[in-house]
Formats: structure tokens, C-alpha cells, sequence
């Protein structure tokens, strides 16, 4: 999964200038799409534990057995159902996934306003620290502090918070900076108007922007960190099934039941494909041009 | 006006419609001139009056990500060029009609050293071998006043200041020795002061190769002293033309008068006007 | 340019001592007992598990544990194995080798498609551009771990003739380990190739609108001539600064694909550590990915800078 940070990287923009904005009616296409994606998620994992069919953790000596009107979806090596296993096991990445995220996005607002707005030292310091996270591979890192640390689910979404806390705060800094130049920010304090007001009405409207695009994006990524490193037993511990952990655990007889593979597969696909389709949505519609 | 023989180039109701995001604009309303050869001839009009746009459509250029519909007759040496296959058309740009373009420091390849970018061209239209190509690049460069050629035609172009820049692409231009030099505002992106040694650059390759020159302008002060017929437009139409002398003396059209007043003068009033 | 690169490399420093910082404190801010995770399993009486926390150097105070550990590395030595009590280094470099290869591999195919995909996207525009864009989209969403278990179920059920799992180290058998390494490198690739894919996409259809593209075609040089030294000339030095800037996600990745595949590489060799609590090992890992990524960055800086300084004169 490409990084995040590829994509939307303040220092890369090479989007043409050129480049028309999208037609009105694609504009809202995409946008409409992933929220009756993300819609269609959450309602199924919200209610994931009444309509699922059987017990998530329950075991059967019916196992591996192909799809049939008892298992839509098969079951797995030791019985389980795998729709419900899916269903269920949406819940905790979801939970985890959302957490984790609107952690980063808090701290990265924090950071990123205070680093951008009053500049200076602490403007320095806080990149620089930044970059030092920045500097380990994602994915590494969150290996690195969950095995530090232990697979736990809170563990986990502290883990996911901090790895992804620097991208929103850079993202947030940078429209900071610009509008801290702008004409009527300055006429507007030379009147006197508080820093805090102009923090407000000025800086925030510009911040939202960015913000929302990149949590977007950031929400993909983190689907793929949670389900990455639960398929390497290092995420939610047992018996909850998680996406990853199903994928990783039917490898062992996967040519026998190929849908113990395929499901969780297509879950994770939808669950990023969501994120991503909200990202180009909310893109095309705020007309960001990748900052 | 123009030689007795059949003229170089005969353009005869060029229009040029372009198509963008379902919004048309025809910026070229059916015009008709003709250069003959070894003739310089200025193209006179505000921006946005068609001049530029007549240019690229003659050489048939189209901007990147447009479409452009032409309509008419562009007739050079015995071809109509609009009527011409692409590939056929490629033959012919840049020797048999090269065009010199407005701002120097966009037009050059960065990370090509100028001479390759000159050696490209002659190697592009004549057989000539890699080591030929670049003495005559050295010789070209001499030519339009480049200092310390040999050296310099391994130089990139953010080594060179703009004016230099554009002895560069008038060299490039004139390497295949065209029949027709097309300048599109080769001197409003310079400095004063350059720009008279630019204009008497085009002067002496001219005359020292016989092309035909279109010269195409905002500024009636480029064209006194370069050319010798005048065309005048506005708004995608020709409104006047004649000879430099006459449209100077005796302007018929009010926009002309206009163009006429807006050049600034260092001599008293009354030398140039009745 | 000289003083850009002393200068990029200055920044680099006070990173690198925050990096170091990191990985020294990963492990040593564990909740478990460091000196019971080096005796590993055997169960010990105090008094021989004083002795080892002794060994260690872990009844000093911590800022003098970092510095012994900080000077141990500038010797090349970065501890030693809890589990198989030889030097980290000399396990780790030999698998850090695959991995390297497996990174370059991954690198080059993701090039190679995204290149080659953003160009034709870019030139042929209409349905080709709608297309590529599309599935572009669609490959993003599809983790590289998915993509390389959906390839080995592929190949269990359709092509079981294709020897997935034997990988076999090149110098052995060079050909078979290039082949062994192919699909690994593609799956790990396929994401990374969207990427650059867009990229290439966006700075050949900027570059084409620019005025020398223009020049090009007046002097009447030909479409294949414009476009390999006019278009793709100017477009690949963005495209190979993002190339660079991926080998973060690919050295991530990679850690995945071995597991998978059941390549003896870096990742593989954090991932065992992580089961069986090495935790030298897993810190020199994390250390020198961080280092490694580091040092790629500042080099792409620097020849970005260079290119840049032709490009932006202009």
C-alpha cells in the first residue's frame, strides 16, 4: 500500500496546472459513492452482532466447506462461519481504524497549528521531532512499538495514532503558514482583532480542507496497518476474528476453501477502496490541488 | 509590393476556431495575405487580435489539450499546408518555414546543452553527421554573436541571460536556411536595450540569407526600419494594410491611428506625423 | 553544491540522533524485564539473573546505557543475539542483502509499469487515460499482503507446478533466484507502481504544455524524438524522486512479502525476533531501516537539487 504521504506530500505537488476541474456531475459521483460505501460498512458491522448469522468464535465440525445456503460464505478449517467471522471482525478493525485516526487528527491539528501559527523554535522543534518519526518505514514502526509495547487493542490504537500523527500535522501546518501571510489576517491584527479569533475564522476554514482529505487518505492506510499487522499475529489478540488474522489463518488450506482466503480479501479491499474513493470525492470537490 | 513571380506564401481566408470545454471562440475570422519571397512583412495588432494564433495556424501548432478547426487556403510554394499530412508538415517546420517565439526563458530545453538542442535540427531535416552538425551549431552561434562559440555550445541554458537565449533560438531557427522566418514577439520579452540589437540581428540574417520574414508585433516602433509591408489586425480580421511608409504617413483605419500614437517618441512631435 | 549536500547532510544529523534515540528506548521502555528476555525461557534464581543484568550493563543509569550502546554501534557492534548469542551484525547483513535485492527488484518493476502506464496514460489520453486511472484506483486498495496470498492461492490451484516457496540464495543459483524472487517483487511492486504511475502521468502532461515542448515540434523534429528527449527527459526527475521517496513503504512491505513467500530477509528476520523476543535484534533492524530510508532521502534531495538548479534558473 503506497504511503499515504506519497500522494498528498506538501513538498511534491506536480499536478498540472493545466488540468481542468472535473465535470459538475463526476464531482459529486465519487463523493456520493464512498459515502454510500462507508454508510453500507457501518451499518453492517454496527449491527454486525444481530445479523450475523452464527456465533463469530463458535466452531463446527462442518469445516471447510464450501458456499451454501447454511454458510453463505463457507467456513473455515475449524467450523467457523466465515460471513459472521467477516462481520464481526469489521467491528474491531473499524473501531480501531476510527480511533486511532481521529487520535492522529487531533494531535496532528494541535501540532500543526501551534507549529504553524507561532513558528519559531517550537515551530522547529516540533518538525524536526516529527521528521524523526518520519523517518522510520510506517509499517516497521508499528511493528517496532506494538512488540514493545504488546498487542493489545488499545496498544494498538496508540500505536496507529503515533505513527500517523506527523503526515496531519504537516498537512495542517502548511495551509497554516500561508494564510499567517495573508493581507487581511494582517489588517485584521493590526486592528487587533485576538490571535485566537484570527485562529478561528481565518486559519481553521483553510485547515478543514487538507484535513479532511488526508484523514481520508490516512483512514486507507490505517486499514491496511491494522490488517497487516494482524495477519502477522501481532494485532487485536484472540478470539475476535479480525480481516487479517482470518487471511493470514487460512493460508494453511487455502486451495481446499478458497473463500476463507477471498472473503476477508474482499473485506479489506471494500473497507480501503471506501477510504479511497471518499479521498478522490472529497478531493474533487474541495477542488484541493494536493497542497 | 510584392515580386512579380508567384508569391511565396498565399493565404486566403484562414480561419482558426478554438473548441474548449464545450466553449467556442473563433479567434481567426477569415483573413488574406500573401509574402513574397525575400519579403519582410510586418503583423500589427494588440494582444488577443489573432496575430499569434494566425501564426501557429499556419505551422499548424496547436496548444496541448486543444482542438483547433482551420478553415481556408494556406498556400505555400504550390502546397496548401492545411491540407497537408502530418508527417508531411513536420518535414517542412523548421526548414522551410522556422518560427522564433516570445519569451527566451521558457523556450529552451533545460537539460539540453544549447548546441544539442541546434544540432538536433539540422540533423532532424539534412544527413549530416553528429561532428558537422555541431561545427556548424559553432558556426551558427558565432553568427547571431555569441562569444566564444565552441565553448558556449556545451553550455545549458540557464548559462545564458535572455537575450542570449534568444540568439540561441533565432540561431536554431535559421540553421536549415527557411524560406520563411516567422518572429512572434521575439523582442517584448527583453530589455530595452537588447531588443534593438535583436531586431538588427533578424535585419542581417535576413539579408545575408534572403528569407522571408513575418514579423509579428504589438509595438509599431519594432517595425519602422524592418519590414516593408504592414498588416494590421484587430479582433481576428485585417483592418489595414500597405506599405510601412504609406501606413505610417497616411493611416486609414482609427485603430491604426491608434496603434500609431501609442509608440513612444523620442523626437519631437511632427517629425513622423504630417 | 558541495555546501547543499554538507548542508542536507547537517539536518540529517539531529534526526539521526533522534532516530537512535527511538530505537534505544523501543526496547528498553518495555513492560517485561529486559534481562529475563535475555536468559529467554530458562528459569533463573535472582542471583544469576543480577549476574546477567550486570553483563549487560543494565544497573547503569540509562543515558550511560545509551551512549555504551551508541558506542558500540560506531564499532559495528550492535549487541548480540538473545537467541543465538552471535554478533547481530554479522545475522543481519546477509539478510538484509535479500532484502535489498527484493527492494531493488520491487523498485525497478514498479518503475518499469508505473513509467510506462503514466506515459501511455498522459500521450493517448481519452479511453486509455479513463482506464489506467481507474484500475490505478483500484490496485491502491488492494494491500500488498492480499495481492501476494491471492497470487500463492492462484498458483496452488491453478499453476501447482510453479515452486512458490523455494527461494534459493543467488549465489547458488542466480537464475533460479531471480525467478524466485519475481512474483514476491511484483506483489510487493503493484501498489508502489500507482504511485509512480500518477506521478508520471502528471509531469509529462505539465511538461508538454510547457514553451520548449512547443519549440520542439516548430522546428519539426519527430513525435518519438519530442518525446524522449523533450518530454520524458524533463518528466523523469520528478518521477525518480518519488521512486526514492517510496522505499519507506517498500522496505515496509517487504517485511509482508517474506513472510509470505518464506524469504530469509530482514523483514522476515524482525518478524522472528519479534516472536521470540530478541530484542537486539529487532532494534538494530529498526535502526537501520530508519538509516537506510534516511540516507536514500537526503540522496534523492541532492540530485533533485541538482537537476532543479538547471530547471530552475530558467
Amino acid at each position: 500500500m503506497a504511503e499515504a504521504r506519497s500522494i498528498v506530500d506538501p513538498a511534491l505537488d506536480t499536478r498540472p496546472i493545466a488540468e481542468a476541474p472535473p465535470a459538475r456531475k463526476r464531482r459529486h459521483l465519487l463523493l456520493a459513492l464512498g459515502i454510500a460505501m462507508l454508510l453500507a460498512m457501518l451499518l453492517v458491522t454496527a449491527l454486525g452482532p444481530w445479523i450475523a448469522p452464527y456465533d463469530a468464535i463458535a466452531t463446527s465440525p462442518d469445516s471447510l466447506a464450501g458456499p451454501s445456503t447454511q454458510h453463505w460464505l463457507g467456513t473455515d478449517s475449524i467450523g467457523r462461519d466465515v460471513l459472521s467471522r467477516l462481520i464481526i471482525g469489521g467491528r474491531t478493525t473499524l473501531l480501531i481504524t476510527f480511533v486511532a485516526v481521529s487520535l492522529a487528527v487531533a494531535a496532528g491539528l494541535v501540532l500543526g497549528l501551534v507549529s504553524g501559527y507561532v513558528g519559531g523554535l517550537a515551530d522547529e522543534l516540533i518538525m524536526r521531532g516529527l521528521d524523526i518519526v518520519f523517518a522510520f518505514p510506517v509499517f516497521l514502526l508499528a511493528i517496532a512499538v506494538v512488540a514493545a509495547l504488546g498487542p493489545t487493542v488499545p496498544n494498538l490504537i496508540l500505536t496507529i495514532a503515533i505513527v500517523y500523527t506527523p503526515i496531519m500535522a504537516r498537512v495542517v501546518r502548511a495551509p497554516v503558514l500561508s494564510v499567517k501571510r495573508w493581507d487581511h489576517v494582517e489588517a485584521a491584527r493590526s486592528v487587533g482583532v485576538g490571535e485566537l479569533r484570527i485562529a478561528i475564522v481565518h486559519v481553521l476554514p483553510m485547515v478543514m480542507s487538507p484535513i479532511l482529505v488526508q484523514t481520508s487518505l490516512t483512514l486507507a492506510n490505517t486499514i491496511f496497518t491494522v490488517t497487516a499487522l494482524s495477519f502477522l499475529g501481532i494485532g487485536p489478540p484472540p478470539p475476535d476474528p479480525n480481516w487479517g488474522g482470518m487471511l493470514s489463518e487460512a493460508r494453511q488450506f487455502m486451495e481446499l476453501a478458497p473463500l476463507t482466503v477471498i472473503g476477508p480479501a474482499v473485506a479489506i479491499v471494500f473497507a480501503t477502496l471506501t477510504f479511497i474513493v471518499l479521498a478522490n470525492g472529497l478531493r474533487d470537490l474541495l477542488d484541493v490541488a494536493g497542497h | 509590393m510584392s515580386a512579380s513571380a508567384k508569391p511565396l506564401l498565399q493565404v486566403q481566408r484562414l480561419s482558426a476556431q478554438f473548441t474548449r470545454d464545450a466553449v467556442v471562440s473563433q479567434v481567426v475570422k477569415g483573413i488574406s495575405f500573401d509574402i513574397a519571397a525575400g519579403e519582410a512583412v510586418g503583423f500589427v495588432g494588440e494582444s488577443g487580435c489573432g496575430k499569434s494564433v494566425t501564426a501557429r495556424a499556419m505551422m499548424r501548432l496547436a496548444p496541448e489539450g486543444s482542438s483547433v478547426e482551420l478553415g481556408g487556403v494556406v498556400r505555400f510554394d504550390g502546397q496548401d499546408l492545411l491540407q497537408l499530412r502530418e508527417a508531411d508538415m513536420c518535414d517542412i517546420r523548421g526548414q522551410r518555414i522556422a518560427m522564433v517565439f516570445q519569451d527566451p526563458m521558457t523556450s529552451l530545453n533545460p537539460v539540453l546543452s544549447v548546441g544539442a538542442q541546434i544540432d538536433d535540427i539540422m540533423r532532424r531535416h539534412t544527413g549530416v553527421s553528429r561532428a558537422q552538425a555541431r561545427r556548424r551549431t559553432v558556426e551558427l552561434l558565432g553568427l547571431v554573436g555569441i562569444r566564444d562559440a565552441a565553448r558556449r555550445s556545451e553550455d545549458f541554458p540557464h548559462q545564458f541571460s535572455g537575450g542570449m537565449r534568444q540568439r540561441v533560438l533565432i540561431a536554431m531557427a535559421v540553421s536549415c536556411q527557411p524560406d520563411l522566418l516567422i518572429a512572434d514577439e521575439p523582442t517584448t520579452a527583453l530589455d530595452v536595450t537588447v531588443q534593438a540589437q535583436i531586431l538588427r540581428l533578424l535585419l542581417r540574417l535576413r539579408q545575408e540569407l534572403g528569407m522571408a520574414l513575418m514579423l509579428i508585433t504589438h509595438d509599431f516602433g519594432v517595425i519602422a526600419g524592418m519590414v516593408e509591408r504592414v498588416y494590421v489586425m484587430l479582433d481576428g480580421q485585417i483592418v489595414e494594410a500597405g506599405a510601412v511608409d504609406d501606413i505610417f504617413a497616411r493611416p486609414q483605419h482609427a485603430y491604426t491611428r491608434a496603434l500609431l500614437d501609442a509608440v513612444p517618441r523620442l523626437e519631437s512631435a511632427g517629425r513622423l506625423m504630417p | 553544491m558541495t555546501r547543499v549536500v554538507l548542508v542536507r547532510l547537517a539536518w540529517m544529523l539531529p534526526i539521526l540522533f533522534g532516530v537512535s534515540v527511538v530505537a534505544f528506548a523501543l526496547m528498553r521502555a518495555l513492560p517485561g524485564d529486559f534481562a529475563q528476555a535475555a536468559a529467554g525461557t530458562a528459569d533463573l534464581t535472582p542471583e544469576a539473573l543480577e549476574t546477567i543484568r550486570r553483563g549487560l550493563g543494565l544497573d547503569q543509569p540509562i543515558w550511560a546505557q545509551y551512549l555504551v550502546w551508541l558506542g558500540g554501534l560506531a564499532s559495528g557492534d550492535f549487541g548480540s543475539s538473545f537467541v543465538t548469542h552471535k554478533p547481530v551484525l554479522g545475522e543481519l547483513l546477509p539478510r538484509l542483502a535479500v532484502t535489498a535485492e527484493l527492494t531493488l527488484m520491487a523498485g525497478a518493476m514498479a518503475m518499469a509499469l508505473g513509467v510506462f502506464t503514466g506515459l501511455a496514460s498522459a500521450r493517448l489520453r481519452g479511453r486509455t487515460d479513463w482506464f489506467v486511472r481507474g484500475f490505478n484506483g483500484l490496485l491502491l486498495a488492494v494491500p500488498n499482503f492480499v495481492v501476494a496470498t491471492l497470487i500463492v492461492l492462484l498458483a496452488g490451484l491453478y499453476f501447482p507446478e510453479l515452486g512458490i516457496f523455494n527461494y534459493t540464495p543467488f549465489f547458488t543459483d542466480p537464475l533460479g533466484n531471480l525467478g524466485s524472487m519475481l512474483l514476491p517483487a511484483f506483489s510487493l511492486a503493484l501498489a508502489v507502481s500507482v504511485t509512480i504511475s500518477e506521478n508520471t502521468r502528471a509531469a509529462v502532461l505539465e511538461v508538454s504544455s510547457q514553451d520548449f515542448v512547443m519549440v520542439a515540434r516548430a522546428k519539426g523534429l519527430r513525435p518519438g524524438a519530442i518525446l524522449r528527449n523533450y518530454l520524458v527527459r524533463n518528466a523523469l526527475t520528478p518521477v525518480i524522486t518519488v521512486t526514492g521517496l517510496q522505499l519507506a513503504s517498500l522496505l515496509g512491505g517487504s517485511i509482508l512479502i517474506e513472510t509470505i513467500f518464506t524469504i530469509p530477509g530482514m523483514g522476515q528476520y524482525l518478524f522472528d525476533s519479534i516472536t521470540s523476543r530478541d530484542y537486539p535484534v529487532i532494534q538494530a533492524i529498526v535502526l537501520v531501516a530508519a538509516v537506510i530510508v534516511l540516507l536514500v532521502n537526503v540522496l534523492v534531495d541532492v540530485a533533485y537539487a541538482r537537476v532543479d538548479a538547471r530547471v530552475s534558473y530558467g
